[in-house]
């Protein structure tokens, strides 16, 4: 599914005394059936972007299309729930926006307010538990009273009744622990390898995006200043740092390497891998 | 000093028996899975949950009487700041905790501005602090806690939101409170990097204390970290990797430190 921003620009509060702007001229094009991140300091308009894509926000210059959709300054998008159901989002913290007593009512509660029938609903919700690996005893749960991975899947589940073509998450890992942080590696690479969803990320959390992104955009001034695989934008350590965002650790050892010795290493995903250069070079 | 302490949550018990000694002017970093009692546990320390037990701050055992004279040992710094805003501008809000005292106005300006210079901040004091980036926030939360002259700090999810920078400035900043001024840190967190700024190591899970050292020693226990879940920081599972092939003789967290190891 094609998602494509050409020149985009968002001011807030526009022709107030408040305005101010945070995005212009921003041209993206989102990998379809693949992972995208978009880094960037708080404030740059990460959140802004990824709300444009499902038209909660609509550019004050410039367009953005969604497949069949185009959303633009000042039109009306017709059949907006459709673009909505194709592009599911996921809030930072979602759990603090469940309001019912048990995770069926949680994760059934927007199909039956677009009327589901019974039957479909049942068949979407029991197939959604399965693609996030929460087994039917969880239907009946205080949703509240579960772990905060539980409480990730749950919400992640709610989205997925939809059936959208592209998962969008907006800073996914804030609040969980490494083991919860690697279930939802390993969830997310099944949705895009197994469903062929598009999945867009916005994080800070470069660590955990290493380990699972296919394209990097890299937002600062208002504008991408870099964009490509995950080799290609974190290999930049010096300009990230120079527009505050830090580099994956293992990255940032091997760049050290680099500057205070003067020995290349090559980009490394994983540590052993990475000890086995470092014994080459120094035994 | 916790000893023997009970804790029930909906009838459900969450610590049993539990006992811990924190020592002081040490940086201590809680650590473990999501719900295993981190954050219950300070806040049964700081008496906002009742518990059986005993528990003694500076020596003094907690009790009804002197909760008061203890919460004043303690100053705690919480995950979103702006929920504890009151003031319009950020001298305000350093201010606010020390009028209730009913200290001074000279002797209040200048309190302020001793932690200001401390924490470089003197130049947003008069910005509203609702306005501010998330880690500047966080060291306006900390000067008001501060001024108090709190013997302990505890943070409890602190820097979880803050950006990069701001997050290594703010671990510098708390470096030097622990080294300079001699304050006792508690650091809660999830992310386990975290941990290599300060000194010992607290891994809980269930109620109970699975670690509990110096950092050396607790991230020596892969095994124990492995079947919990949890990952090592990247220095600590570096070094591990390392003096396994004999490259290195101990544990190293300073990445300069171990490239001058290397490549002596």
């Amino acid at each position: 599914m094609e998602i494509k921003f050409e020149n985009v620009g968002y001011i807030y509060n526009e022709k107030t005394p408040l305005a101010k702007e945070v995005l212009k001229d921003l041209n993206i094009e989102i990998k379809p059936n693949q992972i995208n991140a978009i880094i960037g300091k708080s404030g740059s308009g990460k959140t802004t972007i990824i709300e444009m894509i499902n038209a909660l926000i609509i550019p004050t210059t410039g367009r953005i299309k969604v497949d069949n959709f185009l959303i633009e300054p000042e039109k009306r998008i017709v059949n907006i729930e459709l673009l909505r159901f194709q592009v599911g989002l996921i809030f930072e913290f979602p759990e603090e926006q469940f309001f019912n007593s048990t995770v069926e009512k949680e994760i059934s509660f927007g199909l039956k307010t677009f009327k589901y029938k019974t039957d479909e609903i049942n068949k979407r919700v029991k197939n959604a538990l399965q693609m996030v690996g929460l087994d039917e005893s969880y239907l009946s749960r205080n949703p509240h009273t579960l772990s905060s991975g539980e409480k990730r899947k749950v919400a992640i589940t709610s989205i997925l009744v939809f059936n959208p073509k592209v998962i969008i998450f907006d800073e996914p890992t804030v609040g969980l622990d490494s083991n919860s942080k690697n279930n939802l590696i390993r969830l997310i690479k099944m949705l895009k390898n197994k469903y062929h969803k598009t999945i867009v990320i916005v994080s800070q959390d470069v660590d955990f995006l290493h380990k699972l992104v296919d394209y990097i955009f890299v937002l600062s001034d208002k504008k991408i200043i870099l964009e490509g695989n995950k080799y290609e934008v974190f290999s930049q350590v010096e300009k990230l740092k120079e527009h505050g965002i830090g580099v994956p650790k293992i990255i940032e050892f091997t760049h050290k390497i680099l500057v205070n010795k003067g020995v290349k290493m090559g980009y490394r995903d994983e540590i052993k891998d990475l000890i086995k250069d470092i014994y080459r070079h120094v035994t | 000093m916790i000893k023997d302490l009970n804790f029930k949550y909906h009838n459900k018990p969450i610590f049993n028996n539990f006992n811990l000694t924190i020592k002081k002017g040490t940086w201590v970093t809680v650590i473990g899975p999501n719900g295993g009692g981190k954050s219950t546990l300070i806040k049964i320390i700081v008496g906002l949950l009742p518990a059986e037990g005993y528990i003694a701050v500076d020596n003094i055992l907690k009790n009804k009487d002197n909760i008061k004279e203890i919460r004043k040992k303690i100053g705690v710094i919480f995950e979103n700041p702006e929920n504890t805003f009151v003031a319009e501008t950020v001298m305000d809000e350093i201010a606010f905790a020390l009028e209730n005292l009913e200290m001074n106005k000279e002797e209040i300006k200048q309190k302020i501005m001793e932690v200001s210079e401390y924490l470089n901040i003197t130049d947003i004091l008069e910005k509203n602090p609702f306005q501010l980036s998330g880690g500047q926030k966080q060291l306006v939360a900390l000067a008001s806690v501060l001024v108090l002259e709190p013997k302990i700090l505890i943070l409890d999810e602190a820097i979880n939101r803050v950006d990069y920078l701001d997050r290594e400035n703010i671990l510098k900043v708390l470096q030097k409170l622990n080294k300079e001024k001699g304050i006792t840190i508690i650091n809660i967190t999830h992310d386990i990097e975290e941990a290599l700024y300060g000194d010992d190591v607290i891994l809980i899970d269930n109620g109970k204390i699975i670690l509990n050292g110096s950092k050396e020693l607790v991230f020596k226990e892969e095994k124990i970290f492995n079947k919990i879940g949890l990952d090592l920081p990247f220095m600590a599972e570096l070094s591990l990797n390392l003096m396994y092939y004999d490259l290195v003789d101990r544990m190293i967290f300073d990445m300069d430190e171990m490239v001058d190891t290397l490549w002596k």
